[in-house]
Parts: C-alpha cells; sequence; structure tokens
C-alpha cells in the first residue's frame, strides 16, 4: 500500500489554546482510517484544517509525498479530499441535482447542461452504489439519503480521500449496514476513508488502522486486528473506564405518570401520536426505543406541557391534567432534559450562573420578592455549589454558556433538572454528541435520581443507551407504541423488528 | 369627474405607473441581489439619496443624463462599500449598518449640493433624460405610448427581471451566488468565495440602488432636493418580501405600488378640497397593508442577514 496523505505536526491554535498540538497522522490508499477521541480531542479541527476551512498555526501537509499547503476550501477539493460533515452541508432550497453541482466548473458554459451532467452523476451513483432521487429538494428526503448526496457530491469533484464526520450518528441501523457496504466498495476503488466516530463497535467493523487523538494531540495509531474495545476505551480517555452495568427495577411499583389514549396530530405519521397509553412508575426507568422521528418529540412535548393533546388523558400523579402549561408541569416538580440542549435547554449567550438558576428564580433563596430582586451572592454562591458537584468544568460561572463543550452543557441541564429532585424526569437524547465520559455521568446521575424515587421516561435514538438504563422498553413506530418489553435480558431482535415497523 | 375617466385618462395612469415603478423596480432589485447572498441591506434610501445627488451634479456640470445615470451607479456603490466592508470584512450587524448608510447618506448629499450651489431659494435644473420610443412598436394604439415611450433606463430596467430570474434559475454563477445566502457554510466548502460573492452582491445592490436615486434627479424630475428619494428605499424593500425574492413577484409588487402612487397624484389634480397629505399616503398604507397581509410567511434566503465567519467554531 502507498501513502496517500501524510499530516506532520499540525498545531493549532485558538487565541491561547491549543485545540491541535503537532499531530501526526497519515492515511493509506485504499484505507479506512478511523479517528477515534472524545468531545474536544480536536478531531473536527485536524479535519477543518485538511479541507481548507482552518488554516493551521503549525505543521506541514503531505500528498503523494509532495509538501502542498491547503488554503482554502477549493484547494482541497482540486487535491481531492472530500468531506461530509457531521452536520449535512446541504442547501435545503435546492434540490439533489442543485446541490452535487454547486461550485462546479467543469465544462466552460454558463448555463446549467442539466441533462449531460445529470447522466454523468446518476453514471457515478450507480458505479459506488449510491441510491438518490436526483430531481427530489433536499427537505423531501430521509436522513440517510441526504448523505449519500453528500457522498455522491464529493466523488463527483474527483475525491480520492473522503472524511466521514460522525456518519452513522443520525442512521438506523440497516442504513448503516448501507453505508458500510458504498465504503467497501469505495476502498476496493482504492480511494482513502477517514471516519471518524466514537461507536467502537463500528470502529472496529470498519476500520483498518485507528489513531486515536486526546486533548489535542496524537496518542498512537493501532491496526484493528491489534486491539479491542477496552484499550480503545482506555486510551481514548486517558484512564480505566469502569463501564457500569446498571440493576433493573422490576417490581412495579404506583404509577407517576399515565397516558390514556392519548393523540396528537394523529394523522401525521412522523410528526404526531396516535392514541398512546403508557405508564411510569415511581422509581422505574421507561425507555422509548425508535428510529428518531416516529412521534417522539411530541411525546415528550405533551408530558411537559408544550403542546396540549388532540384527545386523551394524561395523568400526573393522580392528578388528570386539564391545561397543559410548562410552568404548572415545572410547578409538579417535572424536570425536562429537551432533546436540543440548544434550542430548548439552555441560553447560550447567558453565563453559566444565570442558566443554572433559569428555573428557579421565584424559590427565596435566590431572589427577593419572587424573582423581583436577585440575590446575587447568594447565586455566585448556590452557582459555585452546582460547579462543584456537578463538576461542570469551565474558567468561571460568568462565562458565557455557549463557549462550553456539549458535555458540561449538558451537566449545567442536569444540574438545574435534578437538583431539586424531580417526580418525574423527560430526558429526550440526553447524551447525544456527548463523549464517553460525559456520557457516563449522565447515566450514573440519571440512575442515583431513579433510585431515589424519580419516575424517568426516557426518549434515544440511541439503541445501546435505551437497552442499557431502560427498565421497561417501549417502542414507537409511525406515531404508535407497537411494543412493551421488560429491560431485563430484553428481546433485542423482536425489538429492533418493532422498531422497524415489522412487529407482529 | 366623468369627462376625465377616458381612454386618456387610463392611458396616462398606466403610462405613469411604468414611469413611478421604475425607480422602484431597479432598488428593489438591487435589494434582491443584495438578500441572495445574505446581505439584507435596509439602507437603500440612503444609497438612493447619494445617487440622486451624484447623478444630478454631473448631469447639471456635464449637461449629460447619461453620465449622471453612470455617475450615480459609481455613487452607489462605493457608499454602499462602507456597508459591505462593516459587514462582510468585520462582521457587524447588517441592519445598524444599513440605518447608518440611511443617516449619513443623505446627509452627505445635502451637504455636497449646499457646498456646491451655496445656500439659495432657486432649484438649479439640469436636463432631462428623453424619451426613446420604440420604431413601430410605439405606434401600437393605446399600449404603444404605454409601454414603448419611455427613456433607455425603463427599458433596461424591465429587461433586468428576465435576466435576473435566468440568472438565478439557470446558470452556474446563479446557483453559486443563491447557495452563498441560503448557507453559506456549504457553499464555502465546495469551493464557492463566500466574502467574495457577498461583495459582489453589495457592489451590484450599490450600483443599482444608485441608478434607482440618480434616475429621480435625470429622468424624473430635473432637479436635487433633500427628500427627493421620500421612502421609495423603503418601499423597494417591502417589495422585495412582497415579491418574495423572486424577480417576476418584484415586478408586480413594484407596479402595484406605482400604480397607487399614480393614481394618488391623479386624485389630488382632481379633488383639490382633499388635504393633498391624506392622498400622498396611498402608497405608503398600501405598502403597510400587503405587508400585514403578504409578508407574515418568511420565505427568504436561510442565512439571510447572518454575518459569515470562516474560522467560526
Amino acid at each position: 500500500m502507498k501513502e496517500f496523505l501524510r499530516m506532520e505536526n499540525m498545531s493549532k491554535k485558538f487565541g491561547e489554546v491549543y485545540a491541535n498540538r503537532e499531530i501526526n497522522l497519515s492515511i493509506m490508499e485504499g484505507e479506512v482510517h478511523t479517528l477515534l477521541g472524545e468531545n474536544g480531542a480536536g478531531k473536527s479541527t485536524l479535519m477543518n484544517i485538511l479541507t481548507g476551512l482552518y488554516q493551521p498555526t503549525g505543521g506541514s501537509i503531505y500528498l503523494h509525498g509532495k509538501k502542498v499547503k491547503i488554503d482554502s476550501p477549493s484547494k482541497a477539493v482540486k487535491l481531492g479530499i472530500g468531506m461530509v460533515h457531521q452536520h449535512f452541508m446541504l442547501v435545503e432550497a435546492l434540490t439533489v441535482f442543485e446541490n452535487i453541482i454547486l461550485g462546479i466548473t467543469k465544462d466552460k458554459s454558463i448555463f446549467i447542461k442539466k441533462d449531460a451532467i445529470k447522466n454523468e452523476i446518476l453514471e457515478l451513483a450507480d458505479r459506488y452504489g449510491l441510491d438518490i432521487e436526483i430531481d427530489k429538494a433536499i427537505t423531501e428526503i430521509s436522513v440517510g439519503a441526504q448523505q449519500r448526496v453528500e457522498i455522491l457530491k464529493a466523488l463527483y469533484r474527483g475525491a480520492e480521500l473522503l472524511i466521514l464526520d460522525e456518519p452513522t450518528a443520525a442512521l438506523t441501523d440497516i442504513e448503516v449496514e448501507g453505508l458500510f457496504k458504498i465504503i467497501r466498495k469505495l476502498t476496493a476503488e482504492n480511494k482513502s476513508v477517514i471516519f471518524i466516530s466514537h461507536k467502537m463497535r463500528e470502529v472496529l467493523e470498519i476500520s483498518d488502522r485507528i489513531t486515536i487523538l486526546r486533548t489535542g494531540q496524537t496518542i498512537k495509531t493501532l491496526t484493528k486486528d491489534k486491539t479491542e474495545e477496552a484499550e480503545l476505551a482506555n486510551l481514548m480517555i486517558g484512564k480505566e473506564l469502569v463501564s457500569s452495568e446498571y440493576k433493573k427495577v422490576m417490581k412495579t411499583k404506583e404509577n407517576i405518570l399515565s397516558l390514556e389514549q392519548v393523540s396528537f396530530n394523529k394523522t401525521s405519521k412522523h410528526n404526531g401520536i396516535s392514541e398512546i397509553s403508557l405508564n411510569v412508575g415511581k422509581g422505574e426507568i421507561l425507555g422509548i426505543a425508535g428510529v428518531d422521528g416516529n412521534g417522539q418529540s411530541q411525546l415528550a412535548q405533551i408530558v411537559t406541557g408544550v403542546i396540549a393533546p388532540d384527545s386523551g388523558n394524561v395523568i400526573l400523579n393522580t392528578n388528570k391534567i386539564a391545561k397543559f402549561a410548562p410552568i404548572d408541569f415545572i410547578n409538579s416538580n417535572v424536570s425536562h432534559i429537551p432533546e436540543d440542549r440548544n434550542k430548548m435547554g439552555l441560553i447560550g449567550n447567558m453565563s453559566v450562573r444565570e442558566n443554572l438558576i433559569l428555573k428557579s428564580l421565584n424559590k427565596k433563596r435566590i431572589s427577593a420578592g419572587k424573582g423581583l430582586y436577585l440575590k446575587r451572592k447568594a447565586i455566585a454562591l448556590y452557582a459555585k455549589e452546582m460547579k462543584e458537584k456537578y463538576d461542570i468544568r469551565c474558567a468561571s460561572i460568568d462565562m458565557e454558556l455557549r463557549n462550553l463543550s456539549g458535555g458540561n452543557q449538558q451537566k449545567i441541564v442536569l444540574a438545574r433538572e435534578l437538583e431539586e429532585e424531580p417526580k418525574l424526569l423527560v430526558a429526550v437524547h440526553p447524551t447525544r454528541g456527548l463523549d464517553i465520559g460525559a456520557t457516563k455521568y449522565v447515566h450514573d446521575k440519571m440512575i442515583d435520581s431513579r433510585d431515589k424515587g424519580c419516575g424517568i421516561l426516557l426518549i434515544s435514538a440511541d439503541f445501546d443507551e435505551v437497552l442499557k438504563l431502560s427498565d421497561r422498553i417501549a417502542v414507537m413506530f409511525e406515531g404508535q407504541v407497537v411494543g412493551v418489553y421488560s429491560g431485563e435480558n430484553p428481546p433485542i431482535n423482536e425489538i429492533s423488528l418493532a422498531m422497524s415497523g415489522k412487529a407482529k | 369627474m366623468e369627462a376625465v375617466l377616458n381612454v386618456t385618462f387610463f392611458q396616462e395612469l398606466l403610462l405613469s405607473t411604468i414611469r413611478m415603478a421604475t425607480p422602484i423596480l431597479i432598488v428593489a432589485l438591487a435589494e434582491l441581489y443584495s438578500e441572495r447572498a445574505g446581505q439584507v441591506n435596509i439602507g437603500l434610501d440612503g444609497i438612493m439619496a447619494f445617487g440622486a445627488l451624484v447623478g444630478f451634479l454631473t448631469s447639471y456640470i456635464t449637461g449629460s443624463p447619461y453620465l449622471g445615470i453612470l455617475a450615480g451607479a459609481v455613487g452607489g456603490l462605493l457608499i454602499n462599500m462602507v456597508y459591505a466592508f462593516c459587514t462582510i470584512t468585520l462582521g457587524a450587524e447588517q441592519i445598524v449598518y444599513g440605518m447608518a448608510i440611511n443617516i449619513f447618506a443623505p446627509a452627505l448629499a445635502s451637504f455636497i449640493y449646499k457646498i456646491y450651489f451655496g445656500i439659495s431659494s432657486t432649484l438649479a435644473q439640469a436636463t432631462l433624460m428623453k424619451v426613446m420610443p420604440i420604431p413601430f412598436l410605439s405606434k401600437i394604439p393605446v399600449l404603444g405610448p404605454v409601454l414603448f415611450n419611455h427613456t433607455i433606463i425603463v427599458y433596461l430596467t424591465y429587461l433586468l427581471v428576465p435576466f435576473t430570474y435566468l440568472f438565478f434559475t439557470k446558470t452556474k454563477p446563479g446557483l453559486n451566488y443563491r447557495a452563498v445566502g441560503e448557507y453559506p457554510k456549504a457553499a464555502e466548502s465546495l469551493g464557492i468565495n463566500v466574502v467574495r460573492q457577498k461583495y459582489i452582491a453589495s457592489m451590484i445592490c450599490g450600483a443599482l440602488a444608485g441608478i434607482g436615486g440618480a434616475y429621480l434627479t435625470t429622468c424624473y424630475i430635473s432637479t436635487y432636493s433633500d427628500g427627493v428619494v421620500s421612502g421609495r428605499g423603503f418601499i423597494a424593500l417591502s417589495a422585495v418580501i412582497f415579491g418574495r425574492w423572486m424577480p417576476g413577484g418584484v415586478l408586480l409588487a413594484a407596479l402595484l405600488f406605482g400604480f397607487t402612487d399614480a393614481l394618488q397624484l391623479r386624485f389630488q389634480v382632481m379633488s383639490s378640497a382633499t388635504p393633498y397629505q391624506l392622498l400622498a399616503m396611498i402608497p405608503y398604507l398600501s405598502t403597510l397593508f400587503v405587508l400585514a397581509f403578504l409578508g407574515i410567511k418568511k420565505a427568504g434566503p436561510k442565512a439571510n442577514g447572518k454575518p459569515y465567519f470562516r474560522e467560526e467554531r
């Protein structure tokens, strides 16, 4: 195998902070090379340098042994480097076809020669088994299809090296299989792939070699055959990770939350729920498994009072809810870890301290006169206490929240939502985008709350997470609950089938 | 009253509509080019005022309204570079700097006028651009004089509508241009130079808005006075929203405003008893109503108004 690309002593500083520090990486032709590392380990920064979006502070890049300077994204494209970003770089207002040809000057004509280019694209798609609907708008196709468009976009630009940033994060198991098939076809044609992920199982399945990054530095490069999951995890977080198995609670106590035939926007398969009946017991975790966009968001919003159901009853702690307003749910001690912490959970431009007290402004400890006058000192004291207790890593409690890492942001949500010892916790994708360390922390805290008697409704698109935490598992498909299973020795195959709508 | 409601009246009304709609249309297209690259520019009124002065001065000195239009384009382009530099290179808030142009540019125009002509009660007059009837076509009864008896600027402005449509929907540069306004980061990752595109957009916007201003003083009235623009820039701004960021829609919007403007002028002549200020409000009121009923749904470019930084984390 010949070397395709080598990065030597790459460094990138943001202000005084090193995001990358003297990183070395070598990519062979036709290999799948995984970059493994926690959030903030410097993977994205390194890839942004490689694709010309960032300029490095130091270091050099060699392509086929020759030194190159990648000073713009168009240069990267010219050198055959293509990237599929985690958040797709697709223009929603345009069609699949238009997205693929954006920025291309292959033929000299000003006008778009639609038919000729289309054939060319379809041929390429065929060759790599990329199934696309070329005339549809981006908004009309699924996430998996959007990803195929992204891959095709890179290939159409003549990519020899394809960088896939967390490509499996939003895919179903079947779609992941499809993606892996495509990757194998690419490497068979001697194209190289950089695969970024922290799902160990997938990494070990698809990679040839694995490079581990930690705090912006290269830790080690390993061949797949000579390593195993535990070693990778330990190298990644830099210490022994004790993976915990949580005990499942089997005894069904009295219910904290019951839903009876609850419907919302019934006709919609993806944005509604249809006659759902569920119970969450005190001190129990009910996990909702299912592919994203099968009504889970609506379910979460109903049981936190954000939206009102069209029909059916919601019973919270023996009280039937008549009026749906978030404030009433908060006052009944319902906590919510929302699905998108940046949109619903936190306010990025406000400080850590302010975010921590958002829900308790009326409390005597925080303010006088029900929020009329905020007690500055008491708040600072409280914020510092939370910072210690929940291990929130920030330079100061007055730092703007958006400058914190995802894991630390989620810890702030946890501190705010769990500190009051809620009776019911609605946790939606509680560890989405978090690294192993932070994920374990969130899981431990949730189990703690459960053991203190809090009922938890866990909604997650991460099936492993649902399996790990839930005492009972309900599966949602197209707005309906298609099955409820025990969390102890769950019938995984049966649940998988139910998730894809094939339950008996 | 009945006597005036004849063919001549309607012919005159339509002719006037076309003429009144022209500056609004050209400035609305200016804004369209700007917003398609994500640059909301509310400084149109200011750019127009500056273009009006530069156009008038040039026309007054050289005696050529054509040079006046050209000078208006250059003037508008230059003044809009202040906005472009602050919002694109420095990443400042677009609304704030658009407003700054609205305050700064008319004041500068007024200042230059007073320096050149001194403070006097008589207004300097320049020659107006002559109409250029199109052979044969302008002889068509009724419609001929309405559509084909105008200055060249009017023809070019209306031709710009199909041109703009073709550019944005059928050409590669047009597609890349739109991508910058929708999702600059994606455009950048595909090798499109976002910053350059935004500058180009601001240059087109400045030049067209400057022409729109110069049109007022070289083709419409032959003098310059403070407030000559009288809010047309803002009407053009709303025409873009009303027109759903599409050239055809913008044309319709401009014609509607042109029509109400032409209508109110005729009402003023017909009923001298009504205070003219009330009638003069009609175009602005119709803008308000149209926006209130149609401007609710946001359909513009996704990244409109947002500053872009390549190395933002």
